[in-house]
């Protein structure tokens, strides 16, 4: 599980350095191709909120499978 | 919730028409610049246009394009000369005069080709003249006649500068929050039911449509922040619309912390049902009520029409609608698995 966390914060420390070395690299790649990239960029933030709940549920539900293997 | 499982099975085809169609239907052919913007009357200019999402090349000698005043004074471009499929070369031979009272004024461009239908540059470029001469001014630029525009591509999103692409967004941030305020609806009402019958199940619904209101909440907050970045310059403008739904967000994270607060089951499950219905009746005033009061950022607000034919033509409405069916149903779609996962936990703790 400590593992687990640990290579999460580093899959988004990097993926933040990229963002921030994206935006100084060239502040016009947002704004390139009519700012299509403002529309991906606001899919793929959907798409990790709801991938970030689902890691929440699938906390839950090992929680849950734990303590039926308990029980039993 | 319900068994049956054809919802889940609609919000997913909704939602790939939303993706297909939303991503795929090109933007109305544009006009992204034009120089010069400052033209002296008496005098030849060449202007270079460039286009966006423009076939210049396939339209060729096809090609007109006016300067227009107020009054539907028009002048004609004497002539085009194509570069390529984004960059055209107008030359407009400018009377000495403008048919106009005062040394300034304004006009517009508009382009007409058969492939891309007409275009307007509405107000873009400035006119100026060293002497007044009303009659001979009209006089000169009665000569030209603007006709027979052609009528575009039938499948485009507008064109609009500042947004272009990001008119895309329309079926991605904005229904969010559709699908936030149904949740939530559906939440205090199930908040009411607990409240009139006790039945601690109510109560379980409505904790897990707060909860996937709350992300879509969240979702369209920092979705909204990064549009506005690049529509209007600043992640946070402190516009009242953004400012109010955070104030909203806020009372519904408190939601979850009252919840946590309470160790009795039932006086948790109690005090959290009357909450509700307060961040409810609170909701909208903050999102509906104040932001149209004041000057917003957000269109429908601060007097605009809410969707008007400018934000929203019926191209958009094809995909607008459909996507806000298709997320709100994917909104209860992840309500429904938290709750009956709750549901498992609860079973699982009593037994």
């Amino acid at each position: 599980m400590i593992r687990n966390r640990i290579s999460l914060v580093c899959i988004l420390t990097l993926l933040v350095q990229q963002m921030a070395f994206a935006q100084q690299a060239s502040g016009d790649f947002m704004r390139s191709i009519g700012r299509i990239y403002v529309v991906v960029a606001v899919i793929l933030i959907i798409f990790f909120g709801i991938v970030l709940f689902l890691i929440y549920l699938d906390r839950k539900l090992t929680k849950l499978e734990n303590q039926i293997k308990e029980n039993e | 919730m319900i068994r049956q499982s054809w919802w889940k099975i609609l919000a997913v085809v909704l939602l790939v028409y939303t993706f297909t169609a939303g991503m795929l239907v090109p933007l109305k052919p544009g006009i992204a610049d034009v120089s010069p913007r400052a033209l002296q009357a008496g005098t030849d200019v060449e202007m270079t246009i460039t286009g966006y999402n423009s076939y210049y090349t396939k339209a060729k000698s096809d090609l007109r394009a006016w300067l227009k005043l107020k009054g539907d004074v028009v002048l004609k471009a004497t002539s085009i000369e194509v570069v390529d499929d984004r960059t055209l070369k107008l030359v407009f031979k400018l009377p000495a005069y403008l048919p106009s009272d005062s040394k300034d004024d304004v006009c517009s461009l508009i382009l007409d080709s058969p492939v891309d239908g007409a275009i307007v540059l509405p107000e873009g470029i400035a006119l100026t003249q060293d002497s007044v001469n009303l009659a001979e001014g009209s006089k000169l630029w009665s000569v030209d006649k603007m006709d027979q525009l052609n009528a575009g591509p039938e499948l485009t999103f507008p064109y609009r500068s500042v947004l272009y692409e990001t008119i895309r967004n329309q079926y991605f941030h904005v229904p969010l929050w559709f699908a936030m305020l149904f949740l939530f609806i559906f939440s205090v009402g199930f908040s009411i039911r607990y409240l009139r019958k006790f039945d601690p199940d109510a109560d379980q619904r409505a904790l897990a449509l707060t909860r996937a209101g709350f992300i879509f909440g969240l979702l369209g907050l920092v979705t909204g922040a990064i549009w506005a970045k690049f529509a209007w310059g600043a992640y946070w403008s402190w516009d009242v619309k953004q400012n109010m739904t955070a104030v909203a967000l806020l009372i519904y994270a408190a939601y979850f912390i009252l919840r946590g607060a309470f160790q009795d089951e039932e006086k948790k499950a109690r005090l959290a049902a009357v909450y509700n219905i307060f961040a409810f009746a609170a909701l909208i005033p903050l999102i509906f009520v104040i932001p149209r009061l004041t000057d917003s950022l957000h269109p429908g607000n601060g007097g605009n029409p809410a969707f008007g034919s400018d934000d929203l033509d019926n191209t958009m409405r094809m995909v607008f609608y459909p996507a806000g069916i298709g997320w709100t149903l994917l909104g209860f779609w992840i309500a429904a698995v938290s709750y009956r996962i709750d549901k498992l936990q609860n079973k699982l703790l009593d037994a």
